[in-house]
């Protein structure tokens, strides 16, 4: 079966929310413990490195999709060209992020 | 409008969107100005009042922009309806607590 463009990048758009959903009490304990000091708890080990890059490719894709999914509700990048290429641009982007956290 | 009215969830959801946009690029701008960045840093700058304000009302958004896209989910996906009922229920239960957490971590910092 074959998607087109768009369908990825707006079904990567759940899949990322849902992602950053299930990480939000990591985010609320990671608050608690730098108001703390806590600077060993913030020292990423190797082992992390796949986990935090697949957190900031949910992050960037889900900000380029959900500024696509508002462009579009006010109609700018509404025609199928223009949303396809801007569904390319945001799956591409967001892979950027994700493989430079990787890199990192 | 009722409790599941797709429509206020839709209005909710891009205003939420919008509130969160606006810190992403708030937080860039000052990183780009050289921002706090230490963890010392940090912690003067989020023991403000006015910092301490905002981080809340961050928080808030993040969350009323989770639970809103969390509803959808699982309202799509969840089937029988006792199981999406209850998924929802821990949901809320979840999120509400998260809400509680940061508001009392970041106003007993401020204080």
């Amino acid at each position: 079966m074959r998607y087109p463009v768009g369908a990825v990048a707006s079904i990567g758009h759940r899949i990322s929310g849902v992602l950053l959903v299930l990480m939000l009490p990591f985010a609320v304990l990671a608050l608690d413990r730098s108001l703390r000091s806590d600077a060993a708890f913030f020292a990423i080990s190797g082992w992390l490195r796949l986990p935090a890059a697949l957190l900031a490719w949910a992050c960037a894709h889900h900000l380029f999709a959900g500024i696509r999914h508002l462009l579009t509700d006010v109609g700018i990048g509404a025609s199928l060209p223009a949303a396809r290429a801007s569904a390319y641009a945001a799956l591409i982007a967001a892979a950027a992020v994700g493989l430079a956290f990787l890199a990192l | 409008m009722t409790l599941l009215s797709g429509q206020r969830a839709f209005v909710f959801q891009r205003l939420s969107a919008l509130v969160l946009l606006a810190y992403i690029a708030a937080a860039a701008v000052r990183l780009a100005l050289g921002a706090p960045v230490t963890l010392a840093q940090w912690q003067a700058w989020a023991a403000q009042p006015l910092a301490a304000a905002a981080l809340l009302v961050l928080a808030l958004a993040l969350v009323a922009h989770a639970w809103v896209g969390i509803r959808d989910v699982v309202l799509d996906y969840v089937r029988p309806f006792a199981v999406c009922v209850t998924v929802l229920g821990i949901a809320a239960t979840g999120l509400a607590l998260l809400a509680a957490w940061s508001a009392l971590i970041l106003v007993s910092h401020a204080l």
